[in-house]
């Protein structure tokens, strides 16, 4: 190869490179890092990177060069040198990936067991995953529940995940940790927070109708201020919840703290938001804003449709959902076990606070 | 009325449906079931079973058999089966290799611009957050079924199309070694392109669990859509197998004298090795969709942790078909990659034992890194290092072929035609999606990117950059020996270039979406994505729009295209050593091999001697 063919060849690469690098460093490729986990999977995805920007400037390099200068004529069907192999290049672009792929394993494998190695003042909190909704709860704490996921920052947390229906998935990406949560069994995931601060939490794994829109937030606070959050938590979950949740810390999915004899709307309200209604319907009482189901702000108007009183049609409408079906809306979606899920007070706390918030909607609209 | 064709195949659709419909009727009206028209076993037995089968039989898919297995007297072979002379025979079941090598290209494309409508609606969708163009359900139905008509209605069976035309040629073979089977093959794809678009039309709506239908939502939470795919799943893996048998038989029997192993065409390695994987891997996600289809209609529990069912079960056995599957989706590739190296590069093939060392490699290797797609899906965390082992490893032979392809090039006289170009933007966009590949590889990085646009980015450059432009190559590439006629370059040219850039603005941005968290198949976003999004769409449509010249190009060239010489590219191979297109059994008298197929500049080298023919006489141009 004559030196001139070198220097251009190196060039090109260069230059496709500087241009790799620029792709590579000027958009923002990550979330910001707010876990201990996620600065060294960054450091992963840093360290391959580089190795394919240098394969992709060879490659490009080789290519571009090749094109500008190996060009025949277009009716010179003449044939070119005729070179079969070449055993020591052959060795050689064998072996080179070889070691490449080698320390990316290693350097893979070493993140991998220190991030998934837990403290021993690890955190345990219990998720629940259904459609579509994530509960989490506290066993620390009597099990209290919240809709979003609170932890302490600096401290090792492993989550216990279960799902009552399909499979869904755990993806906060400021903690770049991720993991199916799966009916039938408990997974767990590992986390350690380094930044306070909020950050979407969502399901990545496709779930039904409502995915799009299962989505939460994790919510990292400074470790005095969890406690005190906990201790509120406590206090207002601790009458009804003392005789039940003592021994229900192992099977936690679907105990909430939820008071089960008041009948009042915060306790429909409660039970609403626990059980993912607001994945799919909409309703201005809630704050919820889904569009699978029917709009049931429009419950008055739907019954009417039905032909059936207000408090009866709704009942119905949640222990046997394809009863009947609001016209535009599929059947089959809304998951037929609530009679099952739910407790008799669960139930009418939650039919009675369906009817309050409709009948408010009624008048209004 | 009752000869074999169109018309006895419609009424046999509808007295085969009628069949199955009675005997569902009848039994469950026998056993006391209530209530008798349930929809679900109704529709399989009837519509996903029976009327197809009536529908095979009536077009006389089965004529020989049934004479054969009745103990009549069989009609004796007289060839009518093979040829086309009009374009009436290509809608009959037709022996010809070269005729259904047409009838799969032609049939695949069709779903092709059905799977490429349905992305553009899904792109339609996800221009601005918040849209509601499509209910839920339908949305759902868009990207499950553009995924599973790509994959298994246009990317396997157009890889098979190619390979049915070109591999006897290449062989020096009449045509392959079961041509009745072949054309049964054949005759399965519209069955299943057709149950996976019908499922759009049942109550309900399409399936709408995603190509891959994990359990247990495609087996228990679905509209009767899903078990369309499921059904649609094995006439289309029913096809790939038998294909893939026919191949194998052919390849190992049917080569011409002197034509060792040693001496195939890279094709027919390439070929050789995709068959042994389908014939190894299809049966398991036959299984998989069987097992889910029960659980759904007749409440087993395969799946179904209640009833003592394993769900991740599913994606074990879904994943080692589905595996091997990408590899199906490639080695065909690799092998026109080859071809058209080779030839517009006028170099022999670079280290060609190598090369098909390394896709046996690939066979091999392929079959022990199905889980790398499951690092995140609560399978037992030790998996998890030896099978990134494993997926790293197979960087390897990957890249002694990119690297062979590019020491091929090195120092040639290149001819930047339409299929060479496809060819250089196949190894482009492959190194792009085979890097993306080393990083979902190494498990933290996967932890991370995985289910997000990251993934759909890659499977596109994988896919679209890698398989779909080695089908576009080699479709200008063998274009004049099947049809006779060449295709217009200019428009050939104009159709790469708009491709290849629509096909980079549409998919690269998808790595950063998915790197910044957005998760794949959704119908909306966080706001901070619309703009990305917005540009993604904007792309796509011009991606979309780009087909409409290659439609066009083929068209037009087919009927009114420059008369092509034997062998316009001057290749060494056997089927441009006869007339284009080649006669109805391919060579005169079976060719003698004398030596490699990729001897360009060697003094004196010839790939084969074939009996004064018909094709020296026609040669237009002397080499």
């Amino acid at each position: 190869m004559r030196r001139g063919s070198i220097v251009a060849l190196v060039g090109i690469a260069l230059i496709a490179g500087g241009v790799a690098a620029a792709v590579a460093l000027l958009p923002t490729w990550l979330p910001e890092t707010a876990s201990r986990e996620a600065g060294r999977i960054h450091f992963v995805i840093w360290f391959v990177v580089v190795i394919c920007i240098v394969i992709f400037s060879v490659v490009a390099a080789v290519m571009i060069y090749s094109v500008l200068n190996f060009r025949a004529a277009e009716d010179d069907w003449e044939d070119g040198p005729p070179v079969h192999g070449h055993t020591g290049l052959e060795i050689t672009w064998t072996a080179i990936p070889f070691v490449i792929v080698t320390a990316i394993a290693i350097v893979s494998a070493i993140v991998l067991s220190r991030n998934d190695a837990q403290a021993k003042d690890t955190l345990r909190i219990n998720v629940t995953a259904q459609q579509f909704e994530f509960t989490f709860s506290y066993p620390d704490a009597k099990n209290i529940t919240s809709p979003v996921l609170r932890l302490p920052k600096d401290r090792s947390v492993e989550l216990y995940m279960r799902s009552l229906d399909v499979i869904h998935s755990l993806f906060v990406p400021q903690f770049s940790q991720k993991e199916d949560i799966v009916p039938g069994l408990v997974t767990q995931l590992h986390i350690t927070p380094t930044r306070t601060g909020t950050f979407p939490l969502e399901c990545t794994e496709l779930c039904g109708l409502g995915h799009s829109l299962m989505r939460t937030q994790a919510i990292v606070m400074e470790p005095s201020a969890f406690d005190a959050w906990l201790k509120q938590q406590k206090k207002g979950a601790a009458p009804p919840a003392s005789s039940t949740t003592s021994t229900s810390t192992t099977t936690s999915t679907s105990t909430t703290s939820t008071s089960t004899t008041a009948s009042s709307s915060a306790a429909g309200l409660s039970v609403f938001n626990s059980y993912g209604c607001s994945g799919c319907h909409t309703l201005t009482a809630a704050k919820a804003t889904g569009t699978v189901g029917p709009n049931l702000d429009k419950l008055v108007a739907y019954a009417k449709q039905a032909k059936q009183p207000l408090e009866s049609f709704v009942h119905e409408s949640i222990v046997s959902p394809d009863a009947y079906i609001q016209p535009g809306y599929p059947k089959g979606v809304m998951p037929p076990d609530f009679a099952q899920k739910l407790n008799p007070g669960q139930l009418d706390a939650v039919v009675t606070f369906l009817v309050q918030s409709a009948q408010q909607a009624g008048k209004k609209g | 009325m009752l000869g074999p064709g169109l018309f006895r195949a419609a009424w046999m659709f509808v007295l085969f449906g009628g069949i199955g419909f009675g005997l569902v009727v009848l039994t469950r009206w026998g056993a006391g079931w209530h209530p008798i028209l349930l929809l679900e076993p109704l529709v399989l037995v009837a519509g996903l079973v029976a009327a197809p089968i009536g529908f095979l039989a009536g077009l006389g898919a089965f004529d020989y058999w049934v004479y054969y297995a009745l103990g009549y007297p069989t009609r004796a072979e007289d060839h009518s089966g093979h040829g086309a002379k009009s374009w009436r025979d290509y809608f009959r079941v037709n022996t010809d290799h070269k005729v259904i090598g047409v009838q799969y290209l032609v049939t695949t494309i069709f779903f092709f611009l059905a799977g490429g409508m349905l992305a553009m609606l899904v792109r339609a969708q996800l221009a601005k957050p918040n849209s509601h163009y499509f209910d839920p359900q339908t949305y759902n139905g868009l990207f499950s079924v553009h995924a599973a008509l790509m994959i298994f209605l246009f990317i396997i069976p157009a890889y098979a199309g190619l390979a049915n035309f070109v591999v006897p040629l290449m062989l020096g073979a009449p045509d392959m070694a079961f041509p009745r089977l072949n054309a049964l093959s054949f005759w399965l794809l519209p069955i299943a392109g057709i149950m996976m678009l019908s499922s759009f039309f049942m109550p309900g709506g399409a399936f709408a669990c995603g190509w891959t239908g994990y359990a247990t939502l495609c087996s228990q939470h679905q509209p009767i859509g899903a078990i369309f795919f499921n059904q649609g799943v094995q006439w289309a893996g029913a096809s790939s197998i038998m294909t893939a048998l026919n191949f194998l038989v052919t390849i190992i029997t049917m080569r011409a004298p002197g034509m060792t192993f040693w001496r195939l065409p890279l094709l027919v390695w390439a070929n050789f090795t995709t068959s042994l994987l389908v014939v190894i891997a299809t049966p398991f996600i036959a299984g998989s969709q069987f097992f889910s289809m029960f659980d759904h209609v007749m409440h087993t529990s395969f799946f179904d942790p209640v009833g003592g069912g394993y769900p991740l079960g599913y994606q074990h056995i879904f994943w080692f078909y589905s595996h091997p599957a990408v590899y199906i989706m490639m080695l065909p590739g690799f092998g026109i990659m080859s071809e058209i190296i080779a030839v517009f590069s006028r170099k022999p093939i670079f280290g060609y034992r190598l090369m098909a060392l390394s896709l046996m490699a690939i066979v091999v290797l392929g079959f022990s890194v199905w889980a790398h797609h499951m690092f995140v899906s609560g399978m037992s965390s030790w998996l998890r290092v030896p099978m990134m082992i494993t997926t790293l490893l197979i960087a390897i032979p990957t890249g002694i072929k990119i690297f062979s392809w590019l020491a091929t090039i090195w120092g040639g006289k290149l001819h930047l035609r339409t299929p060479m170009l496809f060819a250089l933007g196949f190894l482009s966009m492959f190194v792009i999606g085979g890097l993306s590949g080393v990083m979902l590889g190494a498990v933290p990085i996967d932890i991370h990117v995985s289910q997000t646009y990251f993934i759909v980015a890659h499977i596109h450059y994988v896919l679209f950059g890698g398989s779909v432009f080695t089908i576009f190559a080699g479709i200008y590439y063998w274009f004049p020996k099947m049809t006779g006629r060449m295709y217009d370059e200019r428009l050939g040219k104009l159709h790469f270039w708009l491709t290849f850039i629509g096909f980079n603005l549409t998919f690269f941005p998808m790595h950063i979406l998915g790197t910044e968290g957005m998760p794949r198949r959704v119908a909306t976003y966080l706001p901070k994505f619309a703009d990305l999004n917005m540009f993604i769409s904007l792309a796509s449509f011009g991606l979309g729009a780009s087909t409409i010249i290659f439609l066009y190009n083929m068209i037009t060239s087919w009927r009114f295209g420059e008369i092509a010489p034997a062998n316009p590219w001057h290749a060494m191979t056997l089927e441009w050593q006869v007339t284009s297109p080649p006669p109805t059994f391919n060579f005169d008298e079976i060719p003698q091999v004398v030596g490699s197929p990729y001897e360009y500049g060697v003094p004196g080298a010839q790939h084969a001697i074939l009996a004064p023919s018909k094709a020296r006489e026609m040669e237009e141009v002397p080499v």
